[in-house]
């Protein structure tokens, strides 16, 4: 059997985990897009296992790359090459997709993000700030108040006829109107059309404020499988909204195209290898009382061994790491 | 024995504590910093403050209760205005009163008025009225003003030179270095108890330092330049915090001699509210230079704010190589 030399690509956030492996060619072999359930270890190594069975061949990993909230984390455990914010590795997939593409929305779980482009190169992004009105929360929150299963939210906004206006500014505030336009007999799809106008707006008054968004624009991030909040945003900017076949990993895609670049420039890979999914982790916190900033301290054990230990502002603790490892050794 | 005077590192201490940390020891008064802002200051501050307070506020009761039981008076002033015709933030103007009625137990605090709107012609007085807390003898509190001007000269004209007080503690930031036009120049700008309290920014300027940037902070460019800038403006901007930044704006969009700007926030600031608007519209629309805002409030979430440091860098980087044609992304 060939070995195939490919590329791995963790994204780690706060709702889903998705992992992605790419050969050579930039073609994907293989995704897994899964709940990251507070328990990122575990769906880390769980992930890994399941690319490993859709895979029937000899892999030679070249390269990973770690994105995600949960990027540090992921990093450590299977021996990252790269570790990147999501914005940069966003931008990168995208701009793999569409060559001139000049405008990202990325709406994923809890965060939302707007990146724009010129000439191949990030010119300005934002993040959404304390609020995740606009995010895949929210639709998963109103879905549910609905009855409906969050799959078939984007086909139902598709037949509405006359959408209504929701308040987008706050999901709390959204609920109170829905269920008013319910009580007033409004039908369910034009309720879910209004939400999902609502959505956009919010996004647009938000994120985008003040910014010129131009053609051609990609449209990522798990939401993106919603139809109806792509043919709203279509109404909305009055252009069409390119969603990548990908769309949902593609930050896991981004990992993979910055670790494929790092390895070409003759760097070795400190990829733990696939028998990491065998190994059992362990997570202790303690609180550091030596000052008053009362540091949350995490230790991160592999089989018994310590393997990372962060949290502290002045470095006491995470500095003694290396001497402990060694010590074990 | 000698008075203890406290002095609470929170809100302008950043711009004044040598100046007063000074007349007071000249005076032979035994002064007092608080610690550095640490989770228990931060907590207590939260704890005994109103919600709606912005976090700066907070995190200055919290400093104000670290030297409750360690001083005889504790250093409140009431600052209404520094310049003529300008004012500051309204929580400075009621500040002694806000602390005096949330904090139990307190010392007498020194909360004389600050009142230059006007004129400055009661300077004279306002500086005897300081000085009679510890002792009367006005020659005596003359000479310890001089000497505390000279002082506060000289603290200013250190930072002028890239030598900034994180946590009050004169640090170069830059270490000394020349600038070169290779590694990236960052300006960040906003209050400074939010840029050098190094607890509530998340460490942003170490953060910065460690990956290599030039900072630099509108002090650095001088005050002429942004004087002479915020002239132009339609309207004067009567807070003197925001026609700073401002004339820090216009200089930028008109020089376009920093690569990005970083500009730090607490939430709920109103002066922020209008300020950053303004700032970001120049800096940004005009300037066309790479903008970020950071708003920082009561969490611990750093991940946040990592993330945007990380990725605003990562734009920059990519793209001052772009404009001098270099390879693409990395």
């Amino acid at each position: 059997m060939k070995v195939k030399n490919c590329y791995l690509g963790i994204d780690v956030g706060s709702i889903s985990t998705n992992v992605v492996l790419m050969d050579e060619d930039k073609e994907i072999m293989a995704k897994v897009y899964t709940g990251t359930n507070g328990k990122p270890i575990e769906v880390i190594q769980e992930a890994l296992k399941e690319i490993k069975s859709k895979v029937n061949k000899k892999l030679n990993i070249k390269g990973v790359g770690t994105t995600g909230s949960g990027r540090n984390l992921a990093a450590m455990i299977v021996g990252a090459d790269v570790v990147k914010n999501e914005i940069t590795a966003h931008g990168i997939a995208a701009l793999n997709f569409v060559g001139d593409v000049r405008t990202i929305i990325e709406i994923g779980g809890q965060d939302s993000k707007i990146i724009l482009l010129k000439d191949g190169i990030i010119r300005d992004f934002a993040m959404n700030t304390v609020c995740a009105a606009g995010t895949g929360s929210f639709l998963d929150r109103q879905a549910a108040r609905l009855g409906i299963d969050i799959k078939r939210f984007g086909e139902l906004a598709l037949k509405s006829t006359n959408p209504v206006r929701i308040a987008g500014r706050c999901a709390v505030f959204a609920e109170t109107d829905m269920i008013h336009k319910q009580q007033l007999g409004h039908n369910q799809e034009d309720i879910i059309r209004g939400l999902s106008d609502a959505m956009v707006r919010n996004f647009l008054n938000n994120l985008a404020k003040g910014k010129d968004i131009e053609a051609p624009v990609v449209f990522q991030g798990g939401v993106a499988a919603n139809v109806g909040i792509k043919r709203s945003f279509e109404e909305a900017l009055g252009l069409e909204v390119f969603v990548p076949p990908h769309y949902d990993v593609m930050g896991s895609i981004g990992c993979c195209l910055l670790a494929e670049e790092y390895a070409a420039k003759g760097n070795k890979t400190i990829f733990q290898g696939f028998n990491i999914i065998n190994s059992g982790y362990d997570v202790r916190g303690i609180e550091c009382s030596d000052c008053p900033n009362m540091c949350e301290i995490v230790e991160i054990f592999r089989d018994g061994k310590i393997m990372a230990r962060w949290g502290d502002k002045c470095g006491k603790w995470s500095n003694l790491i290396k001497k402990d490892i060694e010590n074990l050794a | 024995m000698s008075i203890k005077v406290g002095i609470p590192r929170g809100l302008w201490f950043y711009d004044y504590y040598p100046l007063w940390k000074t007349f007071y020891e000249c005076l032979d008064a035994e002064v007092i910093i608080s610690k550095p802002t640490n989770r228990k200051i931060l907590d207590q501050g939260v704890k005994n403050t109103v919600d709606e307070a912005c976090l700066p506020v907070k995190i200055f009761n919290g400093h104000v209760i670290d030297l409750k039981d360690r001083a005889d008076y504790i250093f409140v002033p009431k600052m209404m205005s520094a310049y003529e015709r300008e004012y500051i933030c309204p929580k400075f103007c009621g500040l002694p009163e806000m602390v005096l009625h949330s904090i139990e137990g307190l010392p007498p605090l020194i909360d004389v008025e600050i009142n230059f709107n006007k004129s400055r012609k009661n300077m004279a007085d306002t500086i005897y009225k300081f000085g009679f807390y510890i002792i009367k003898d006005k020659r005596k509190i003359n000479r310890a003003y001089c000497e505390a001007l000279k002082n506060y000269r000289d603290y200013k004209n250190a930072i002028k030179k890239g030598i900034l007080p994180i946590d009050g503690d004169l640090t170069e930031i830059n270490g000394g270095k020349i600038y070169d036009r290779k590694i990236k120049k960052i300006m960040v700008i906003g209050h400074t108890y939010n840029i050098y309290d190094s607890y509530s920014s998340m460490n942003l300027l170490n953060k910065l330092k460690k990956n290599g940037v030039h900072i630099i902070v509108p002090e650095m460019i001088g005050f002429e330049h942004i004087n002479r800038h915020a002239a132009t403006l339609d309207k004067k901007m009567f807070w003197s915090f925001g026609r700073k930044l401002l004339g820090t704006s216009i200089y930028l969009a008109e020089t376009r001699d920093v690569d990005g700007v970083i500009y730090i926030s607490s939430f709920g600031c109103g002066i922020d509210s209008i300020i950053q608007y303004l700032f970001e519209k120049k800096s940004r629309k005009e300037g066309e230079i790479p903008f970020l805002l950071l708003t920082i409030d009561e969490h611990t979430g750093e991940a946040g704010i990592n993330t945007r440091i990380e990725a605003f860098l990562d734009m920059i980087e990519w793209r001052k190589r772009y404009e001098n044609n270099i390879s693409t992304y990395g």
